[in-house]
């Protein structure tokens, strides 16, 4: 069974949230975010 | 021991091969142009706040970035493009934040430390490039112990160079400033070589570089926005903007020339990865050092010991730099890229032909040509607003040699020019 089209952007955002290179680069980010805050 | 590789490559020798080399030449295009950015930051009264030089670069940046895809290749193409792979959307929009938060972080590095111990710091990005590369995107994977000692000892090398150029350069730290100068430097380098795990991403997807970066800038835009009002304060900020009229074209040169180079290093991580692409866009450093010493006379008075440190850390990258060049991927290895390749196609349900297509520098299915009135309004509105802020912009009364200045901007003419011709004939700007 094919998954219907309403399921399509469920995977997508599964997929995101469950992958390694998503979350490496946001959480550097948040990081850089905390460092440059400390700077000002 | 490593498992034995994919049995075949569907991209034929030669092609690899001129990949390969456009991908080494967009590298070394990039670093001209990247280091050549930083060069109008240095004309602009330090009075200014750094978040504010940074968010009218980042408007430069945001202009250069939609009417150079709309010059190129048309917003069309973009548009066919990330319905193609529209999940990445999510990695450009990302990538953007993380450059806008690096990019303000190297202004205070550069108020601190200037930009010659600068520099070097930031540019440790490419050691973290090789890292993530390896480990992320199969890049050197069955690569030999050759290439291996020629991508990472040529980074160490360049890296060694760097730090050679920051001792020299720490001598025109401003006193008790000079921490706070390192830790920005560091952090926009940690920022910046994460940030290719996006691209790299987007690349082996099969995604135009033209495409990814017209997302990228409103990551870009939002990031540099939100820091901009939240530290300065609205009104604050519009008063600032108002009295740095003078100074708006130089800073908004500065992000337009920053976007030439970081498209050439998009295009080298496309073609190259991002563990040859990133430190031969590292070049840049040497490129800021020739406008640091030439056109500002950054070293002027300096010792012999400062100017023999300062040679030494050139010759240093420039053979880092050359070790990388002559290591490009081999057939092996390219064939270990698809198999990284494939698996994001399967996970996001990429069509497969796009995935290749993309990679080969090839053209997938009949797209649109040609440009709309889109394409238009983007060209002839960045060209009169760069008329208009050029007309109102004033040269400060700084000791700079326009001669040198002259030669080093022909110099980076010629590259672009040359370059961009080899990437039209290999790939179509694809």
């Amino acid at each position: 069974m094919s998954p219907s089209k309403t399921d399509a952007p469920r995977n997508v955002f599964r997929a995101i949230v469950t992958d390694l290179h998503f979350w490496i680069p946001l959480t550097v980010l948040l990081g850089g975010l905390i460092l440059l805050d400390k700077l000002r | 021991m490593q498992a034995a590789p994919p049995a075949q490559t569907s991209v034929n020798a030669t092609r690899l091969r001129s990949l390969q080399a456009l991908g080494i030449f967009c590298g070394f295009a990039a670093g001209a142009w990247l280091g050549g950015a930083e060069a109008p930051i240095k004309l602009v009264n330090p009075d200014i706040s750094p978040i504010t030089v940074s968010f009218i670069m980042v408007l430069g940046v945001f202009l250069a970035r939609w009417s150079v895809p709309a010059f190129v290749r048309g917003t069309s193409h973009v548009r066919n493009d990330v319905l193609q792979a529209p999940h990445l959307i999510v990695w450009a929009v990302l990538a953007g934040c993380m450059w806008a938060v690096a990019n303000t972080l190297t202004i205070y590095a550069i108020r601190n430390v200037g930009l010659s111990i600068a520099f070097p710091l930031w540019n440790t990005n490419s050691l973290l490039g090789i890292f993530w590369g390896f480990l992320l995107f199969n890049e050197l994977h069955y690569a030999g112990w050759k290439r291996w000692l020629g991508v990472l000892g040529g980074a160490v090398c360049m890296f060694g160079g760097a730090t050679l150029l920051a001792i020299a350069s720490s001598h025109e730290a401003a006193p008790g400033k000079a921490a706070l100068g390192i830790f920005a430097a560091l952090g926009a380098g940690i920022l910046w070589g994460t940030m290719y795990i996006p691209y790299r991403k987007a690349y082996l997807t099969g995604m135009n570089p033209l495409s990814f970066i017209t997302f990228f800038t409103v990551g870009e835009l939002a990031t540099m926005t939100v820091l901009a009002v939240t530290y300065r304060g609205a009104i604050p900020l519009w008063h600032e903007l108002v009295g740095a009229r003078e100074v708006l074209f130089w800073l908004m040169l500065g992000g337009f020339v920053w976007v030439l180079g970081d498209l050439f290093q998009q295009y080298a991580t496309k073609y190259v990865g991002i563990s040859r692409g990133i430190p031969l866009s590292n070049t840049n450093q040497l490129w800021g050092l020739l406008w640091g010493i030439f056109v500002f006379h950054e070293l002027r008075g300096a010792s012999q010991t400062v100017y023999a440190q300062v040679a030494g850390g050139s010759i240093l990258m420039a053979l880092g730099a050359v070790a990388i060049a002559l290591s490009s991927a081999t057939e092996r290895e390219h064939s270990s890229w698809q198999d990284a390749a494939d698996r994001e196609g399967q996970r996001y349900n990429v069509e497969a032909e796009y995935v290749r297509a993309g990679m080969e520098g090839r053209a997938h299915g009949t797209g649109p040509t040609g440009r709309t009135i889109l394409d238009w309004v983007l060209i002839l509105g960045t060209t009169t607003l760069f008329a208009i802020l050029a007309a109102m912009a004033r040269l400060p009364h700084i000791d700079i040699s326009l001669g040198w200045a002259s030669t080093l901007t022909v110099a980076m003419l010629a590259l672009l020019a040359t370059c961009g011709i080899a990437l039209w004939r290999t790939t179509r700007f694809r």
